[in-house]
């Protein structure tokens, strides 16, 4: 299949993502940003990797964390810019809100809260366990961490504070927020989810996956989330007012000889995307049930994945550094 | 899927377990220094004791998780299968990995992370579990905390190390009581942590397929097996194998029907049994039996090996445990002069030998 972009990196494609202009960027295991529209290429981390990466509040380029303990910012025009170091750290959860230009990093126990703007000292949030997944609030005012036991709450503007925590038992190993800000889903050690209702803490158990969820998206105004941990998309419907309670999930194009291993949703349509532990990518469109191979070849798993504002142009990575650019 | 690939083509993990002062650090920072044609990255708890500054090193925190599973003793390292996830990632930059326990560390939640999360199973296989033993302070140590003697009884290969610090009859001794504690293991001797570092790889300790001798007295270690070159100089205990071995295998391999006990270190709480018939097992039981033991005594077995001749099969049932984690496969065919000798070993805390020996036997066709 034709695709417009098409190269190897020769590493681990550790994360694809469209900025706000619909700039797609790719972050390498490698310590490599590589914008592919003007194929230039920066070191952001010299001689280290890269474990996790964000687009810049701004919405121009990407931050990234490293084995090397630092944060960068790379854009097209001006290249790498460190923005924090930390000696011994390992970088590997990253957050970022646009509302309040904030960035939050995690290397084990320890989340670095930067302010873009005032860029005082970082606050620093210890957690009892490693900090496995973050995300802000729509507005930038709380930060949640996914830790071992729950999910921990912090007030991102606030100095001194301890945290509450949304106990369930388990290790939960990633996070996201609906773009409303009233259901936080984490994913669990144990092939599940585990959701709150954040109005009055109320659990919710999503379970039936037959492999780890490392892939959560809210798309179609936040109205649907798709997971990857099946042989299908997994979709869960968040259209009322108690979300997905008492509802089923919708399993999207399932095929048992492979598992979806990322997943990418348009944020205002019902599209969806999924890239596959065979290499094969597939778009469909799920109020006509339509779906398409855009990658039809396989190889290895393809461990990142996006889909421009506009819908328009999907970005793909895989574990051996191809990186793939599909224009509907 | 995934966790069906090839051996070769995963990442070696030796996970390096030993008391206090027994001479890990020492090892490690000779892993890093020395010049033996590996790479390794190296997670260590302690960043500051390893005084060498290499962007391999990773610190980790020791975090142990309960999993939600219903198996009571499945604890694994999470912050383990988050960094070897990580590390994987740039899996051209080193050849294996070692992952450093500290001294007071019980090693089963290192271990079941291998065998319960599927990442990581997927990418890397549990390549040995090495404990570390300073035969200076064995006894103090033993005295000292328990998890010495898990650590020990954990292993299955043991470095008896700081041996010029004591005599050869203590060493002998110590050797015996190593034996008793764990009959798995295989013992090597060495002094301030000097062994051949390429030996410590590629072990397979766990891998079924190369599992060829189980509690086999006779047997001189995988190191022989492979290469009988430079190992011997420092590695002695063939010669005094005999000593406590009261069960030479080959002479007895007709009609004994056998159960041994050899526990010199006289330990009430951690033993080892082990067992062997050459009656053909009823296979159908045998699973039985040994499911049903895991469950309900998973917690105290530490680890379980056993090669098995199955009534009209040609081919060996090979199966280990560690806790309630089990692993059995129908392995190569019996060579045609091999004694058909079916083989079991147990090691754990308040092990019912008596129980033991009932259920084993049960399992023997009439």
């Amino acid at each position: 299949m034709p695709f417009a972009f098409e190269k190897n990196y020769g590493d681990y494609i550790v994360a694809a993502l469209f900025d706000s202009a619909d700039e797609p960027v790719v972050a390498i295991a490698d310590g490599r940003v590589i914008f592919p529209d003007s194929d230039v290429e920066f070191a952001a981390h010299p001689d280290a990797g890269i474990l996790s990466a964000a687009i810049h509040p701004s919405g121009v380029g990407l931050i990234t964390g490293g084995d090397d303990g630092r944060i960068v910012w790379t854009t097209k025009d001006a290249g790498p810019i460190e923005i924090a170091a930390h000696k011994g750290a390992w970088f590997d959860v990253l957050a970022i809100s646009d509302a309040s230009n904030l960035v939050a990093a995690a290397s084990g126990k320890t989340v670095y809260l930067y302010d873009l703007v005032k860029k005082d000292a970082p606050k620093v949030l210890e957690h009892p366990s490693s900090v496995s997944g973050l995300t802000f609030d729509s507005k930038g005012r709380k930060l949640y961490a996914s830790s071992y036991g729950g999910a921990y709450v912090w007030f991102a503007r606030l100095a001194q504070q301890k945290p509450s925590l949304l106990k369930w038992a388990g290790s939960h190993t990633n996070i996201a927020i609906s773009p409303d800000d009233k259901f936080l889903i984490t994913a669990m050690q144990d092939n599940a989810l585990h959701g709150w209702r954040l109005a009055d803490s109320k659990d919710m158990r999503m379970g039936g996956y037959p492999a780890k969820i490392k892939s959560l998206d809210f798309f179609a105004k936040g109205k649907l989330l798709a997971t990857s941990g099946a042989n299908g998309a997994v979709v869960w419907p968040f259209l009322k007012a108690n979300g997905p309670m008492g509802e089923n999930a919708s399993e999207i194009a399932a095929d048992e000889s492979s598992l979806v291993t990322v997943v990418s949703g348009a944020s205002e349509d019902t599209i969806l995307s999924a890239g596959l532990d065979d290499g094969r990518v597939w778009l469909a469109e799920l109020k006509s049930t339509a779906q398409e191979w855009i990658k039809r070849e396989k190889g290895p798993a393809i461990s990142a994945l996006a889909m421009s504002g506009e819908a328009n142009r999907i970005l793909i990575g895989d574990e051996d550094g191809s990186v793939y650019i599909y224009e509907a | 899927m995934a966790d069906t690939a090839p051996v070769s083509q995963k990442t070696p993990v030796t996970v390096l377990t030993g008391y206090l002062g027994a001479g890990k650090t020492t090892l490690l920072n000779r892993i890093l220094s020395e010049n033996h044609g590996q790479k390794y990255a190296v997670i260590v708890n302690e960043f500051g004791e390893i005084g060498i500054d290499n962007d391999l090193i990773v610190g980790a925190d020791e975090e142990v998780f309960e999993m939600n599973n219903g198996c009571v003793c499945c604890t694994v390292r999470g912050d383990l299968i988050r960094i070897l996830s990580n590390l994987l990632k740039r899996k051209g930059r080193f050849d294996a990995i070692i992952v450093e326990t500290t001294g007071l560390a019980d090693p089963g939640p290192v271990a079941q992370t291998f065998f319960v999360d599927e990442d990581v199973k997927a990418k890397t296989y549990l390549d040995s579990v090495t404990a570390l033993v300073d035969a200076k302070h064995f006894d103090q140590a033993l005295a000292a905390d328990r998890v010495v003697k898990e650590q020990i009884a954990f292993a299955d290969h043991i470095i008896l190390n700081k041996t010029d610090l004591v005599d050869g009859d203590t060493l002998n001794q110590i050797e015996a009581r190593l034996k008793g504690l764990n009959p798995l293991a295989s013992i090597q001797r060495a002094e301030r942590s000097g062994v051949d570092i390429q030996s410590l790889l590629n072990q397979h300790r766990f891998d079924l397929e190369k599992m060829d001798s189980v509690a086999n007295h006779h047997d001189h270690g995988p190191d022989c097996a492979t290469d009988c070159g430079h190992d011997h100089a420092h590695d002695h205990h063939h010669d005094h194998d005999h000593v406590h071995d009261e069960h030479c295998g080959h002479d007895h391999s007709h009609d004994h029907h056998n159960h041994d006990h050899i526990n010199p270190i006289h330990d009430t709480e951690i033993t080892s049994v082990s067992f062997s018939t050459n009656k053909p097992i009823n296979g159908v039981a045998f699973t039985r039996w040994l499911d049903k033991l895991l469950a309900e005594k998973g917690q105290d077995i530490l680890r379980a090996k056993g090669i098995l001749n199955i009534k009209d099969e040609d081919r060996r049932l090979v199966f280990q445990a560690v806790h309630m984690i089990l692993e059995g496969d129908l392995q190569r065919p019996w060579g045609e002069n091999e004694p058909r000798l079916s083989r079991a070993v147990f090691i754990g805390r308040h092990l019912d030998e008596a129980a033991l020996r009932t259920g084993f036997n049960a399992c023997i066709e009439k």
